[in-house]
This record gives C-alpha cells, structure tokens and sequence, in this order.
C-alpha cells in the first residue's frame, strides 16, 4: 500500500530543480498530478489554496520549494 | 488587544517549563463546511504546552494529531534534535488557547511526533506562533504575560 502523498511527493521531485530556480522559498500544492498554479510565500495562504481546489476532505500536499532539503533544528 | 498573564518559576526543578492550554482542531472552515453536510467531529482536546523559543514550529504528539482528524500535507518533513533527526508529519489545524482570551489561529502548519518521555504537556508551542505574540518574563515577579 502506498504512503499518503507518495504520488505527490513524486511529482514534487519532478519538479524540485526547476521550481527552486523561479521560485525558491516558496509553498506548492499538490493534489496526485495536479498542481496549483500558484506560488505562495506563506504556507496558511498555501493551503486555503488548496481546499479552494480540491476540497476540504482531501489530502493534499505542501511543499516549500528548496533545491535541497532543509532540516530545522528543535531544542 | 488580549493580555495574558501566567506564572512560571524557573528556579522550581518540578515546573515542567512555561506552559498554557492548548486546542488544536481541524481548519476551522473544515469544520464549519462538514457540519453543514452532517458531519460529525470530535470535541477537541485541551492538552497542555510548553510555550518553547527553541522550536522553529508547534509541534503536537502524534496521537493528538490523529485523534484531532487533522488535514495531513506532508508526511514527511525532518527536524533535527539533541537525539539526532527523526521525520515528523505535517498537518494543518486551527489552534486555540482555551481560558486565556488570545485569539485563535485558524489555519497553521503543525508537526506532529512521538512523545517519548515527557508527561507535562503534549505540545511544544514554536516561534511560528511566538512571532504573533508580544511575549515577556519577569524574572523578578516570575510572571509571564502574553500581548496580542
């Protein structure tokens, strides 16, 4: 069985360089293969977006675009 | 504008940190919509947190994050801890800080993880929220006061 949003996290990779060029540091929404068209800087504003588009009882993924992952440090 | 005041006394080894009242639930409009529809959701759980500047995001247990019916929208996003890095998940919720008058975030981005040992709250609440707030400790008084 599939993870939740693997498909999505697929297309993101797909995606990532690309968008880390044009549009680096902000949020994308993504829906199986359907992406927003928009961009956004803030991650709220991301997802309203995306229950706008796909609903409010759908899962859908927000990813903020970097060329490579960033790891925060909690402490 | 809302003010809050707490106490917290640093200097008490069993005071677990400053803490306040935590409410997470769906994105409130979530909420609003699956009522209209029929929908039932859970009543949501008023868990303690500790309000922590060393978390770049509020951070909830797992099992919090289930039980709350939250909107997953990344499974996994890293953190790196004193233990080492671990995956947390993200979710979306409406948070709320019941009994103390500041005012509900309707759409913010949460992290959820196991809690593994401690016991004296449930949630960590981050810098995310932090930077909304006007925050003070009176090392003197040992008062904390919140203004939004």
């Amino acid at each position: 069985m599939a993870s939740p949003l693997e498909a999505e996290l697929r297309v993101f990779e797909v995606h990532r360089w690309d968008w880390a060029q044009s549009h680096p540091g902000k949020f994308v929404v993504i829906r199986e293969d359907t992406i927003v068209k928009d961009f956004f800087d803030e991650y709220e504003d991301a997802f309203r977006a995306g229950i706008k588009q796909f609903g409010a009882d759908r899962n859908f993924l927000i990813k903020q675009v970097w060329k490579t992952e960033p790891v925060y440090f909690v402490a | 504008m809302a003010t809050f005041k707490f106490p917290w006394n640093p200097f008490d080894p069993g005071d677990p940190g400053p803490c306040i009242k935590f409410s997470v639930t769906r994105y409130i409009d979530d909420i609003e919509y699956g009522s209209n529809i029929g929908l039932e959701f859970p009543e949501p759980a008023i868990p303690t947190a500790l309000i922590d500047t060393g978390s770049p995001f509020t951070i909830i247990s797992k099992v919090l994050a289930k039980n709350c019916n939250l909107s997953l929208t990344n499974p996994s996003f890293p953190i790196r801890t004193m233990n080492g890095d671990c995956e947390c998940e993200e979710y979306c919720g409406s948070i709320s800080f019941p009994g103390s008058g500041l005012p509900r975030i309707a759409a913010a981005r949460i992290l959820a993880r196991d809690f593994y040992k401690e016991s004296s709250y449930a949630c960590l609440i981050g810098r995310d929220v932090l930077k909304r707030w006007d925050i003070r400790f009176d090392g003197q008084s040992r008062i904390v006061t919140i203004k939004v």
